[in-house]
């Protein structure tokens, strides 16, 4: 081995040294770091992959049109192209009013976000959100929608955020059961074998015996999660040798998440 | 030298890239790595030190953009996938006399078999680190298939960086014959 080599490799060796002493805060800082220098171009691609999608739409519609109308004349092909392209806007229009609805009837106080960018890696479940700390976003902030919960906040930087998603392994919730005294841990599956994933609910009585429909809302304990929010509905549920545990079907759409609230305190 | 910045570049854009491609659920969930594949054939083009290098940055980007801290604990620590990178690149570096011959073919399936690995090192890590051992069809699903995504468009990619490599005038190439 070259001389070169060895020198190359020794400050290899103390580089890597150096970060395998990283702890969690310099971790933490490390990664907000990263993302500060990189949400430039996270932004723009999300702007980018929405302008796509649109045009790849734009052409299914096109394609089931003439399918469909094979007959009809090109003026009124243009016609519904336009008439799409309105539905689209009626569409974002009726989306973008119904997250105005809640933030203004919610008891909490919010911050509105979109997602950026959505599960950075196998083994987690995260979404990037195009909020920060220069928007007053901090670490364990929970994020909801209007439909219930949706997670917490993992790492800030200054415009963007990264949110640990309710269907992570890793993210436990405290939570109660409507309609009984049940209290149980909810958490994600490691692997989600179809597009929307399920949550567990862990530690509840033996004698619990829930129904399919019921509904799941933090209670509160833990100090992370304000109690009330929906989490999911009861799916099934089963007794385990030392306690019940219930499968859920969360209350968001996560795999279709566009807008999120950050809950920065209550009102 | 101009080929290993663009590279560096290509990394990145990569890495930014993979954040935006959607998980296959056809294929059990399983995400689609490019920035492996460019790491692997920038291991056989590269010198050994700037071999290092492009591992040292790829690591550095994937423990930044992948690995979470979660109640004050990291699963994965900052580095392990420098190491990664560093280990395997160097395994790559190694055959670099077949590249020479322009044999890619190897190439092409160690990367996958590569990609799926760093996938699985990953995974024990978190499994070590989480203290239950699941293993199932889901899970290996989600480890090959990177794998085998990254054998796929493997061949394309190193084309389209041996066209740069030689754009770029770029001289460790295969057949020039110029590797020590």
């Amino acid at each position: 081995m070259s001389r070169t080599n060895i020198i190359a490799l020794l400050i290899f060796g103390a580089i890597l040294g150096y970060f395998l002493t990283f702890g969690p805060d310099m971790t933490q800082k490390f990664k907000s770091g990263v993302y500060q220098l990189l949400s430039p171009f996270l932004t723009s691609g999300s702007g980018l992959k929405k302008q796509i999608t649109s045009v790849r739409t734009g052409l299914k519609s096109l394609e089931q049109l003439e399918r469909e109308n094979a007959a009809l004349e090109v003026e009124n092909r243009e016609l519904r192209a336009t008439n799409n392209g309105l539905r689209d806007v009626e569409h974002e229009v009726n989306r973008l009013r119904h997250a105005l609805n809640y933030r203004e009837r919610s008891v909490f106080k919010l911050i509105a976000a979109e997602i950026v960018a959505r599960d950075s890696s196998t083994w987690w479940r995260t979404v990037t959100i195009n909020r920060g700390k220069r928007d007053g976003v901090e670490i364990d902030m929970p994020v909801v929608t209007a439909e219930g919960l949706v997670g917490k906040i993992t790492t800030v930087s200054n415009n963007i955020s990264v949110v640990l998603l309710v269907s992570d392994e890793n993210c436990r919730v405290a939570a109660s059961v409507e309609g009984s005294r049940e209290q149980g841990i909810v958490s994600g599956e490691r692997v989600t074998t179809g597009l929307s994933p399920l949550l567990d609910l862990n530690f509840l009585t033996k004698q619990a015996d829930l129904k399919p429909g019921q509904k799941v809302y933090t209670s509160g304990v833990g100090g992370v999660f304000p109690s009330g929010l929906l989490i999911g509905v009861v799916k099934t549920f089963r007794v385990r040798e030392l306690d019940g545990q219930a499968q859920l079907t969360p209350a968001v759409d996560l795999s279709h998440l566009e807008d999120v609230f950050v809950v920065t305190g209550r009102r | 030298m101009i080929f290993f910045f663009l590279l560096l570049i290509l990394v990145l854009a990569a890495q930014i890239a993979e954040l935006f491609i959607p998980a296959l659920p056809w294929l059990y969930n399983a995400h689609v790595y490019i920035v492996p594949v460019i790491v692997f054939y920038g291991a056989m083009a590269l010198p050994f030190p700037l071999m290092l290098a492009l591992a040292l940055y790829a690591g550095v980007l994937l423990d930044a953009l992948t690995v979470q801290v979660i109640g004050g604990k990291v699963e994965i620590s900052t580095g392990s996938s420098i190491l990664l990178y560093g280990v395997l690149a160097g395994i790559m570096h190694g055959l670099r006399p077949l590249f020479a011959r322009g044999r890619w073919e190897v190439h092409c399936i160690l990367s996958g078999i590569f990609t799926s690995l760093i996938v699985l090192a990953q995974y024990l890590m978190i499994t070590f680190r989480r203290g239950s051992f699941v293993f199932n069809r889901e899970i290996w699903w989600q480890i090959g298939g990177p794998g085998l995504i990254a054998m796929a468009v493997a061949p394309i990619l190193f084309w389209l960086l041996q066209w740069m490599g030689r754009m770029t005038a770029y001289p460790y190439g295969p057949e020039r014959g110029r590797f020590e």
